[in-house]
């Protein structure tokens, strides 16, 4: 008698531990996808931020330099792209995020080009609202730099916490599936041509 | 025989693993200095500041840090380590923790000596809470209207004094000390609570273990409870007392800051960095 007793407090007990484990498992993969996702909102954040200054940069560019028609189109259309592409925060696959960085890698070549043909309008680089206009720019670019960043962090570590044995079979159990990478920089995985 | 020796080669590959792990966690940033112990605001690696000009911004960036807790570092280099200079600024200010962790106010004023072969780069990297009070357009401006024609002539402590004087200017009002302290407080108090009950419950337990005939096995008996070493201390004359220690950094690591009192040149020591984060805000110009 004493002895069943025994078995079924020794059985209660290995529930309750495994209940415990897989409590504090199941809901820190909650709390790890609530954090990769925060970071999400903030890495669109900071790209609507540089979509938001860009019309008011080609209006104030098209009054020095008109005849940059074709740039100041580029950026308009790859801004257009680029801000139709929205992203679904509870997903974040790598296709996903491969497919956005893409399109706002774009928007960078076409800015980064506008940005250098105004180096040959001394008068526009002179002009205070152009200048304004370009330190709050690269402002943006430093934020979305380090936005990226944290976002690559925080989903590395929920991927690895997924991953991890005996973590991944709550994991396949609830379908948490990895997140995407902000993959190197934009351009920075092409080696530059060097010509002779 | 064979079955041992896979187990050893899992628990090494197990224990690679992790190191590999903390080693990736633990090393954010190759090649940003790292936090000065005891804390400072003020680190001149590049030595061009005369200790005197030294002093004197540490002072005026304490006494600001003391009334304000808005926190300015100033941070000064011959080499970037191949940063761009706001992102080598940001980066210090996100792993330094300049500002407090609840407003996030903290500055990272980083400037690169200007040499024969490279020009000179300065950046202020202002965290997530100061960005309205500092829009990017106002650092910019600190830059080109006042630390850069002072740099020109070499002048690296009145630009920076200066730059900081404006900084103090824009930053100032933005947040009190007396809600930072506030809250400090109640984390404070909770944890004391929280510490009183550990201390209770556990007194609890010896009690009704001593109750129940276990006393004789000395520290084996309340031996198990997760995360405390029980150090027995015997005490002439009295019951063997049990004394619990947490175990390593889990009072250390409240609150975030380090404590480094007194050491820094006679004035009033720099409390520590909070553990501000910072969004990337700022600007930078060459010179």
């Amino acid at each position: 008698m004493k002895k069943t007793w025994t078995i079924i407090g020794i059985i209660a007990l290995v529930a309750v531990i495994v209940f415990v484990w897989f409590k504090n498992v199941y809901n820190g993969m909650v709390a790890g996808e609530e954090s990769v996702s925060a970071a999400w909102a903030q890495v669109e954040n900071v790209y609507q931020r540089r979509a938001d200054l860009i019309p008011n940069l080609v209006a104030t560019v098209k009054g020095y330099a008109a005849h940059e028609a074709s740039t100041l189109e580029s950026v308009v259309s790859a801004r257009a792209k680029a801000t139709q592409i929205t992203v679904d925060a509870d997903d974040l696959s790598p296709e996903d995020i491969a497919k956005f960085n893409q399109a706002q890698g774009e928007l960078s070549a076409a800015l980064g080009k506008l940005l250098s043909i105004t180096e040959n309008y001394p008068d526009l680089k002179a002009n205070e609202n152009f200048r304004d206009l370009q330190a709050q720019l690269e402002g943006t670019e430093n934020r979305i730099a380090t936005e990226r960043m944290k976002f690559n962090d925080t989903a590395r570590e929920y991927n690895t916490n997924i991953r991890k044995f005996p973590n991944n079979i709550v994991a396949s159990l609830f379908d948490f599936e990895p997140k995407g990478y902000f993959e190197a920089k934009e351009g920075a995985d092409v080696a530059p041509v060097v010509e002779f | 025989m064979r079955t041992v020796r896979k187990r050893i080669s899992t628990a090494l590959i197990s224990i690679g693993a992790v190191l590999t792990f903390i080693c990736a966690v633990s090393l954010p940033c190759e090649g940003i200095p790292s936090k000065p112990v005891p804390p400072r605001l003020v680190n001149d690696y590049a030595s061009i500041l005369t200790p005197g000009q030294q002093s004197n911004l540490e002072q005026k960036l304490v006494a600001f840090s003391d009334s304000t807790s808005n926190q300015i570092a100033v941070v000064i280099v011959n080499d970037l380590e191949g940063y761009e200079s706001i992102e080598y600024a940001t980066r210090i200010g996100i792993d330094w923790g300049v500002g407090g962790s609840n407003y996030n106010n903290g500055i990272v004023v980083v400037v690169k000596v200007k040499t024969e072969r490279e020009s000179g780069d300065v950046a202020i990297a202002v965290g997530y809470g100061l960005e309205g009070a500092i829009p990017d357009v106002y650092a910019k401006r600190i830059q080109t209207e006042i630390m850069v024609p002072h740099f020109k002539n070499g002048e690296y402590y009145e630009a920076i004094n200066e730059a900081c004087d404006a900084l103090i200017e824009l930053a100032n009002g933005e947040y009190g000390r007396m809600e930072q302290e506030e809250g400090d407080d109640i984390g404070l108090i909770i944890f004391i609570l929280m510490f009183a009950l550990v201390i209770v419950v556990i007194v609890v337990i010896a009690f009704l273990g001593k109750g129940n005939g276990n006393s004789g096995d000395g520290p084996d008996g309340s031996g198990g409870s997760g995360g405390k070493d029980p150090d027995t201390i015997y005490i002439p004359g009295a019951h063997p007392r049990t004394i619990y220690k947490p175990r390593g950094g889990s009072l250390g690591g409240f609150g975030g800051g380090s404590f480094g009192g007194g050491s820094f040149g006679g004035g009033g020591g720099f409390g520590g960095f909070g553990g501000g984060s910072f969004g990337g805000g700022g600007a930078s110009t060459k010179w």
